[in-house]
């Protein structure tokens, strides 16, 4: 009889335990309810460090759907490999009045390879899950258990979720042995860590958010971990597949890479050393040689990623790389950093979180693993030059708009250091257009029209290259919104100096580019360069507003009409000086030269959330410029 | 499009010797070795020197049937544009429950290039560098990138497959994105089983040879001659698809092989797989999770009775079990025309493919005493079916057919938004199969009388301040209702609709809004706005121009090539209207009326009208755009490009108001 009543006996308390929580659609706090298509009712993540080689990281949530819109939010995702295993998955979906309609396990999710859409492999898988319910709002409740065989990548913890997401509760417990020293950063907390010992004598460290309203998306919002809540955990010492080190500060973290990760795997075959000298031998400045290197590199090798095991942090031996001509970044700036030391080069491997919506750093103040990409570093005396590797077409030197004007981790024998990329400003980033045109009487435009691009620009023609005469057309008739364009010529120069530059010429065509109506000429202004939409407006704003690059725009177009015409309207004279941008459009007609000149500048900074309604105007005023139409009218 | 070529397998005998073979491995020529441009296409990134591919089927080692396939290639790559060829991804499947995946082995690669004292080197791949991943349940691929790729390298690669599903014999693909200077494919295939080859694609088969190879198979003590085919092209440009085309499985040429009835070698009992559509019909009838679940009535029969009851007349019957089975499942996005576990599953878990849901819509529609058929369909995606003679694997949908007295409506209930009687585009295409338990199937068109419709009204008043005032009055009518409830639904609410669009109109405030018939599928949805815009700074000029186009202005010709080799599909006509009335402050008059135009296509195709009626202090200015095709084919491209070409040049000119 015993084992009966044991069995009755839990059974009570897990009954009791699923009492407790009421997820009744209708009990969700009311200012939850604007803008979220979901409601994360509870959830509770805790992270508990048992060992170097092992931390259990445990998810509870339960989420409430309100409408089709929320249905990707009770679709869970839990990404797998060797060091971060399922221990446990199950759930339980509840109907609009919190009753149980069904539950769910393990056995009911698929596993796929978690693919990236761009590596030839790689080892993460992920399992996942959707329930099905027709009827809204309903609530998926669901826990799950990972053992991560790890302590250098702790999770974070980030409780504002998607876009149309509120929260009602959300909690994060860290727990450890006293002796496990860790260092944590809190984003935009308002309620404070709690610290106390629990029963089992362990340090615990607990947040918790509540009622957080479902964020709207708002144009030219600053990077999230700016204005929204989140804590990351860094440990002192840790294990990572086996390799054990330790890390309060920067210096500490970037030597560990440099002595684990990446040393030994630099050694190169003896007749690439050779090839690699003898191609410098006739050059004498390092940096001509490093570009000459570069170049090498350039050439011979193509971007490939496979990501496996501690081969997802750690880079590919030099010597496969000279072999197999791929890569990943990783793999290319080790191979790269070989290719140097082999004339006595001296570059650094450099860390950095790359991305072109934002300009994200290392943050001084908590050193941590972060990053996803690495560059190299060349410091070459008061002329540190810094190259991606993975580009088989950028200039050396140029970084481009991925990895510039941010702080990187360089990791060297001597430690890691941080260092700052370089900024490409408003003055840089220029896209300078030169046209003339003429206008025939039955209204054909033909004429050639040349175009620069500098600082992060300078790639933004990089596609057409390598491409057949046919095949750019086809793809700049994309770009250029220039009706019945006919490209008769064109032509592509790259300047891949230190300062590089793209020169874009185009010898042009257009029939019935002007209407004639009624005997008079309708022609758009601005054929190359409108800008067709102001960003939308945002009621009761909450955000300031980023903008995170600044770029210069230059036209100038001269159009010879047909003589003996006036204009009909009044000429087009805008001139905008605003501090995030400025622009000036001017239409004048001389005989029968009309020239139009536009300069529109674009600020990078941050201003305040009134500023978002000027910008909104200053751009309404830029479309409504690039918009205007001519209208020419014969003399009487 | 109806190129499909009928290759027909008898063989005459007398069929010239066929002497297909696999070039060498391992080898290049100088000339493949220096070539810098491909001359036939100078556009090319890479061009594929020679490919070669055999399928046979015979006994494995396991005594089981299987498809034994080799591939072989060898591409120049020209530049780094090109070096996506040297990434390979063999898929191999598992259509069975367990993991029965095909193998593959023996896969080689080689890489050649000159070095960088000018001498010719070649790499090998190596086999610790293929990566196999498991995708799904279904799906496993061998991933391997060719080492030592540098401009103007060449590279070869094979490797064998060995197949379990014999049934579904590799198709060839002549044609790729790049272009292929010779392309052959050989194929074996033993008396015992009958094939159908079909071409697609325009192009022509440059070799096609078919002899008998003698005794060729045996299993047990049977034994038989096998058909030795061979089918090659030569130049082979690349595809490239162009924008509004269907799938381009209708247009890559490629052959196809149907299974139409094979003989077990060790038993010798013929089986028909297909053959004529009589023994389909059959086939679907008995097959479990088609017919079987066709006869699952039983199911709905309680369903059904509180959805039906009340309505007297078939037609609002069938509107109320369409409706209730939209609500009663979420689509997986899957298409099939085969029930995946089985309706009684499906109901339970509420979700399930097309053929769970529209298999339970027929199901229903029985049972409330509606005479429904099924109809078998292939999704745009998909391709176009083949109607020369049954292809069952072509299709991969199915819908319901309903029938009330002489009228016919066609229904799928995968979308809880569709209207009683609306297909989803990816649904129109070409024709359909219809199926029922008790008579022989037949086509019919899927070209329904569907449409997508707008009509704009304004009625504006200019005022002192430079303002317009006014109602704008929209009606989504067909398919158009259909798109723009989705584009509603995609908010939380209606005012959060109306609220982000107010947000994207800088200019325009909306003052009232009111949307009507959201729920009433059927209905035009219509949107009411009060709304002001800014106009002009002040009225204060003495002239001032306006744009009567100013809601939605195009500026672009959608169509920017010369000619096109493919026809544009729209899948349906389209038809949108506006009609504008503007009254104006007393002290101005109309000093120049806008032209009028009237620019139609050819055989009634199209149309673009615009009309102009002034009136005391006011006028009203409307146009129209008619799209009455589905299809253009390439012949009428030319005039549907001048077209737009047409309605831009008009939409520049502006209407001038003068002071008096």
């Amino acid at each position: 009889m015993r084992p009966i009543i044991i069995t009755f006996f839990l059974f009570a308390i897990c009954t009791l335990a699923e009492a407790q929580q009421n997820f009744d659609a209708s009990l969700i706090p009311k200012e939850l309810l604007p803008y979220a298509s979901s409601v994360v009712r509870d959830k509770e993540e805790t992270v508990e460090v048992q060992g170097l080689d092992n931390t259990i990281y445990h998810i509870k949530e339960a989420v409430t759907i309100l409408n089709k819109n929320g249905d990707d939010q009770a679709h869970i995702e839990i990404e797998h490999d060797k060091s971060r295993v399922i221990k446990y998955v199950k759930g339980v979906v509840y109907n609009e009045f919190g009753k149980q309609t069904a539950k769910f396990s393990e056995s009911d999710f698929d596993d796929n390879s978690a693919w990236d859409g761009f590596s030839l492999f790689t080892d993460t898988r992920v399992k996942h899950y959707s329930p099905s319910v027709i009827q809204y709002p309903y609530t998926i409740a669901y826990e799950y258990e990972l053992r991560l065989k790890q302590t250098l990548g702790l999770p974070d913890w980030d409780p504002t979720p998607e876009i149309g997401t509120a929260v009602e509760k959300s909690t994060f417990t860290f727990s450890c042995k006293p002796d496990f020293n860790i260092r944590y950063k809190e984003n935009n907390i308002t309620s404070k860590v709690t610290i106390s010992k629990n029963l089992a004598g362990l340090k615990t460290f607990t947040w918790q958010a509540e009622n957080l309203k479902a964020i709207k998306n708002e144009p030219y919002s600053p990077y999230s971990k700016n204005y929204l809540s989140s804590v990351q955990i860094a440990p002192q010492n840790f294990s990572y597949y086996g390799i054990g080190g330790s890390f309060t500060n920067w210096s500490e973290l970037g030597k560990w890479i440099y002595d684990k990760l990446v040393a030994d795997r630099q050694v190169l075959p003896a007749e690439t050393i050779e090839h690699i000298k003898d191609i410098t031998k006739d050059i004498a400045d390092p940096k001509l040689k490093a570009k000459k290197i570069y170049e090498y590199m350039q050439y011979k090798t193509h971007y490939i990623s496979v990501q496996l095991g501690i081969g997802g942090i750690q880079p590919f031996l030099a010597a496969d790389v000279d072999k197999q001509n791929y890569g990943d970044c990783k793999a290319l700036v080790n191979y790269t950093q070989a290719l140097l030391k082999a004339v006595n080069i001296d570059s650094y491997y450099c860390v950095v979180k790359s991305g072109r919506a934002f300009k994200v750093g290392m943050p001084a103040d908590f050193p941590d693993v972060e990053g996803d990409h690495i560059i190299l570093c060349l410091p070459f005396k008061n002329d540190t030059t810094w190259a991606d590797c993975t580009s088989q077409t950028n200039p050396f030197g140029y970084l481009g708009d991925f990895t510039d004007d941010r702080t990187v981790l360089a990791c060297t024998p001597e430690g890691g250091k941080l260092m700052h990329t370089p900024k490409y400003t408003t003055e840089n980033n220029l896209q300078s257009r030169k046209a003339s045109f003429v206008i025939n009487e039955a209204g054909e435009l033909s004429g050639s029209m040349s175009t620069i691009f500098k600082g992060a620009e300078y790639d933004d023609r990089d596609y057409l290259l390598d491409e057949a005469k046919t095949e750019r057309v086809k793809m700049l008739q994309k770009v250029y919104a220039l009706n019945n364009m006919d490209i008769e010529s064109l032509d592509l120069k790259q300047d891949k100096s230190f300062d590089p530059s793209t020169t874009e010429t185009i010898k042009l065509r257009a029939r019935d580019y002007a209407s004639l109506t009624d005997g008079k000429y309708y022609f758009m202004l601005n054929p190359a360069n409108r800008i067709e939409e102001p960003p939308r407006q945002v009621r009761n704003r909450l955000n300031s507003v980023y903008i995170n690059r600044g770029h210069t725009q230059l036209d100038e177009i001269t159009y010879s009409v047909p003589a003996g015409y006036h204009l009909e309207k009044e000429p087009l004279n805008v001139a905008i000086d605003k501090p995030f941008g400025k622009f000036t459009a001017t239409l004048t007609l001389t005989g029968n030269k009309l020239l139009y000149k536009r300069h529109l500048q674009i600020i990078d900074g941050s201003y305040s959330k009134d500023t978002y309604q000027d910008l909104v105007d200053f751009y309404q005023s830029v479309v409504d410029a690039d918009n205007y139409t001519v209208s020419l009218v014969k003399n009487p | 499009m109806k190129k499909t070529l009928l290759i027909l397998l008898i063989l005459s005998g007398l069929g010239k010797l066929a002497v297909a073979q696999d070039f060498p491995y391992g080898t290049i020529t100088e000339e493949e070795m220096n070539m810098k441009k491909y001359d036939k296409d100078t556009s090319a990134h890479a061009v594929v020197l020679q490919e070669y591919g055999k399928a046979r089927i015979n006994l494995g080692n396991d005594d089981n049937i299987k498809v034994f396939y080799e591939y072989h290639v060898k591409i120049k790559i020209f530049d780094a544009k090109g070096f996506d060829n040297g990434t390979v991804k063999i898929p191999v499947y598992n259509n069975s429950d367990g993991d029965r995946y095909e193998s593959v082995e023996g896969i080689t690669g080689i890489t050649y290039y000159k070095d960088d004292n000018g001498n010719a080197q070649s790499v090998n791949l190596e086999s610790k560098t293929i990566y196999p991943v498991k995708e799904s349940k279904h799906l496993a691929y061998y991933n391997f990138a060719l080492p030592g790729l540098r401009n103007g390298c060449v590279i070869e690669y094979k490797y064998k497959l060995e197949s379990p599903y014999w049934w579904d014999f590799q198709t060839w693909k002549f044609q790729s994105d790049i272009p292929k200077v010779y392309s052959e494919y050989e194929v074996h295939i033993p008396a015992f089983w009958v094939f159908n080859a079909s071409l697609k694609g325009f192009l022509k088969l440059t070799r096609s040879t078919a002899e008998i190879e003698r005794q060729c198979f045996s299993a047990g003590s049977a034994s038989c001659d096998c058909s030795q085919l061979v089918y090659g092209m030569k130049d082979i440009p690349a595809f490239v698809e162009e924008d509004y085309m269907t799938s381009e499985k209708n247009f890559l040429s490629a052959i196809n092989f149907e299974l139409s009835d094979y003989t077990n070698p060790y038993t010798g009992t013929k089986t028909k797989w297909t053959k004529e559509w009589k023994d389909i019909d059959y086939q679907l009838k008995d097959e479990f999770n088609f017919g079987g679940q066709l006869k699952k009535k039983g199911l709905f029969k309680d369903r059904i009775v509180p959805v039906t009851a009340g309505k007297t007349d078939e037609l609002s019957k069938a509107k109320a079990v369409y409706a209730y089975i939209q609500k009663s499942f979420k689509w997986n996005e899957y298409t099939g025309i085969y029930s995946a576990d089985g309706l009684s599953k499906a109901l339970d878990a509420h979700s399930g493919n097309d053929a769970d849901i529209n298999l339970s819509l027929v199901n229903a529609l029985t049972v409330a005493g509606l005479n429904t058929e099924t109809v078998l369909l292939s999704t745009r995606e998909n391709g176009i079916v083949n109607t020369l003679y049954p292809v069952i694997s072509d299709f991969n949908y199915v819908i319901a057919k309903l029938n009330i007295g002489d009228k016919s409506y066609l229904l799928d209930a995968t979308d809880p938004l569709l209207p009683f009687g609306t297909l989803p585009l990816r649904c129109l295409n070409d024709k359909g199969r219809v199926f029922s338990l008790d008579k022989p199937s037949y086509w019919m068109d899927l070209n329904q009388p569907q449409k997508e419709k707008n009509t704009y009204t304004l009625d504006f008043t200019l005022q002192d301040d430079g303002k317009v005032k006014g109602t704008l009055v929209h009606y989504s009518i067909g398919y158009e209702a259909y798109k723009k409830r989705k584009k509603i639904k995609k908010f939380n609410s209606v005012d959060e609709y109306v609220e982000d669009l107010n947000e994207k109109m800088q200019k325009t405030k909306i003052l009232k809004s009111e949307i009507n018939n959201l729920d009433s599928l059927e209905l035009p949805l219509e949107e009411r706005y009060e709304i002001e815009m800014n106009l002009y700074d002040k009225v204060n000029s003495n002239r001032l121009s306006f744009n009567p186009f100013f809601l939605d202005k195009t500026d672009t010709n959608p169509f920017k090539l010369t000619e096109r080799l493919y026809p544009v599909d729209w899948g349906m006509p389209s038809e949108d209207t506006f009609i504008l009335t503007m009254h104006l402050p007393a002290n101005y008059t109309i000093e120049a009326p806008p032209q009028l135009m009237n620019i139609s296509l050819p055989i009634n195709g199209g149309k673009f009208l615009t009309g102009y009626e002034p009136a005391d202090k006011s006028f009203t200015f409307s146009n129209l755009i008619q799209f009455n095709k589905s299809v253009y084919s390439t012949q009428e491209y030319p005039y549907l490009k001048e077209l737009y070409n047409k309605i831009i040049q008009s939409e520049k000119a502006e209407i001038v108001f003068k002071k008096k």
